[in-house]
């Protein structure tokens, strides 16, 4: 935020310092420990686990011996590093985190973000998921506007296309179309692909509804990894319905996720007088085995730039 | 249904675009030669408002607008954060690279200068080319370019051709396909989706 004051900017600080502290309180009665990532991570090891992230984006540092580093750009990949070389799985751990990320933007400047964020690791998977997503929903009523948070899961894709012989390139054309919803495209593609009759016809009419949504998606699971990923979805589905709080919760199987490690549910959160996602995480399993260990992982994180500017209107 | 805000892509591809909302609840109402930029249906539900075709992605991307009506060449150039859900199905044309005959090749092993007024999607067509490449970016008439020596190619849309030809210019790639296209803000696809659908439908989609 720019401000032209500075009474105006230590106002917003003070605001912002006390949300924080609230947010601290809610994870710490949880029973989250506060973890604080590195700032500087080794360049090499950064593209090579997250090989389709644009890495043009980081910003760069040398350092004496002209080794390249990075500004952290994501805060779980990077806590995952420091937790992984001195624990080995168990007990289940819960660390959250207050931090800023780093990325290159437009103009030659530098995007400094703030960001809270959870991360359950080695714990019950479907107990787990429960915890974590009634946390981003609590966090997301926290912020006096109606709230949306959108539900899938990368499993259900996945394991369709695991199914399918298809080249690498069509696959990630066809990922590219199901993610921008273009629904139009998408039947053209497959089409000329001559793939006609599959999930991939109604793909983007999963979306909505929870309870519409996960009975159609059952009705076109093919495998153990689709109905995997949709027993997870109906878990959450049951469970926010027993405790009312189902409104302001949707499922939407087209949607892919942001970053690559994600394999099992993900979720976004949106508000409606903010053009972007203020919450986004999900379940990343496959991810911590890359650091040794394979433990059911899962956090997510929400973007204190964006809560600051909702609550400080919500303020006036 | 939620109240929606359409941006229009001023020109012949925005007015093409209203004439869909023809006879529906959504049909604008403009007082004839009126040059304001922002009008409404009868029922006040609808809000239209005109811009330059490349503000149009940007309106969407920043969520002051639900929706917008712009061609596919803009959405390319722009690249913004948005979900295109439908092909209007008109103002079709193509994007191509054109030139004189055989110099293309000729240029593999230098630069290959390139005209343009789309120079963020000719840096993504060649990101993955072994070609060397300069983008001299022009806001007009870009058929010139080759023709004073300023570019040894152009990129840019072409509908029949004609122009091309009329300046001894040649078509000497076909790249994506161009239309018309709906597309809408992520949020307020989440918040607004059923209002969305039946837009949809409105614009011929099943």
């Amino acid at each position: 935020m720019r401000f032209t004051t500075i009474s105006e900017e230590l106002a917003v600080t003070k605001l912002k310092k006390g949300i924080e502290r609230e947010i601290e309180g809610y994870f710490e009665s949880k029973g989250f420990s506060l973890i604080e990532p590195r700032i500087f991570q080794k360049y090499d090891e950064y593209v090579r686990s997250n090989f389709r992230q644009d890495s043009s984006k980081t910003v760069k540092v040398l350092s004496g011996n002209s080794r390249i580093f990075i500004l952290r750009p994501d805060i779980t990949t990077n806590v995952l590093g420091e937790i992984f070389s001195k624990w080995d799985g168990e007990p289940p751990l819960k660390v959250y985190y207050n931090s800023k990320i780093y990325l290159n933007k437009p103009g030659g400047k530098i995007l400094e973000n703030y960001q809270m964020g959870i991360e359950s690791l080695g714990d019950d998977i479907l107990d787990a998921d429960k915890e974590i997503v009634e946390m981003a929903t609590a966090l997301m009523g926290t912020l006096g506007e109606p709230f949306i948070l959108e539900l899938g899961s990368s499993k259900y894709l996945d394991g369709f296309f695991r199914e399918i012989a298809m080249n690498a390139s069509d696959e990630s054309e066809i990922r590219e179309l199901i993610s921008k919803k273009n629904r139009y495209s998408l039947r053209r593609k497959l089409q000329s692909l001559q793939i006609e009759g599959t999930i991939l016809d109604f793909v983007l009419d999963m979306q909505g509804n929870m309870e519409e949504v996960i009975k159609m998606a059952y009705s076109h699971e093919i495998n153990h990894e689709m109905k995997e990923a949709l027993d997870e979805l109906e878990n959450l589905r049951e469970f926010f319905t027993d405790k009312q709080m189902a409104k302001g919760i949707k499922f939407d199987l087209s949607m892919l996720p942001d970053l690559d490690y994600y394999d099992g549910i993900v979720f976004k959160g949106y508000c409606q007088s903010i053009p972007n996602k203020i919450l986004s995480g999900g379940r990343y399993d496959r991810l911590t085995e890359e650091f040794g260990v394979r433990v059911p992982a899962i956090g997510f994180m929400i973007d204190m730039d964006l809560v600051t500017r909702i609550r400080n209107k919500g303020e006036k | 249904m939620d109240n929606i805000t359409i941006a229009i892509a001023k020109g012949r591809l925005g007015e093409k675009g209203l004439e869909l909302f023809k006879n529906t609840d959504m049909e604008i109402v403009r007082e004839e030669d009126s040059r304001k930029l922002v009008f409404k249906d009868s029922k006040e539900k609808t809000t239209y408002i005109f811009v330059k075709p490349a503000d149009v992605v940007t309106y969407v991307e920043k969520g002051v607008v639900d929706l917008g009506i712009v061609g596919k060449d803009v959405i390319l150039e722009e690249n913004k954060d948005i979900y295109e859900i439908m092909d209007l199905n008109y103002g079709r044309c193509r994007f191509v690279i054109a030139g004189f005959k055989n110099l293309y090749s000729v240029k593999k092993n230098d630069v290959l200068r390139i005209a343009s007024k789309y120079p963020q999607y000719v840096q993504s067509v060649f990101e993955n080319r072994d070609q060397r490449i300069e983008i001299i970016k022009l806001n007009g008439s870009v058929e010139l370019a080759p023709l004073i020596g300023l570019s040894d190619v152009i990129v840019d849309i072409v509908e029949t051709g004609n122009t091309l030809r009329d300046n001894g210019l040649e078509i000497l790639e076909e790249l994506d396909p161009i239309s018309a296209r709906l597309i809408v803000n992520k949020v307020s696809y989440r918040f607004k989706y059923e209002t969305i659908q039946k837009i949809e439908k409105i614009l011929g989609g099943e």
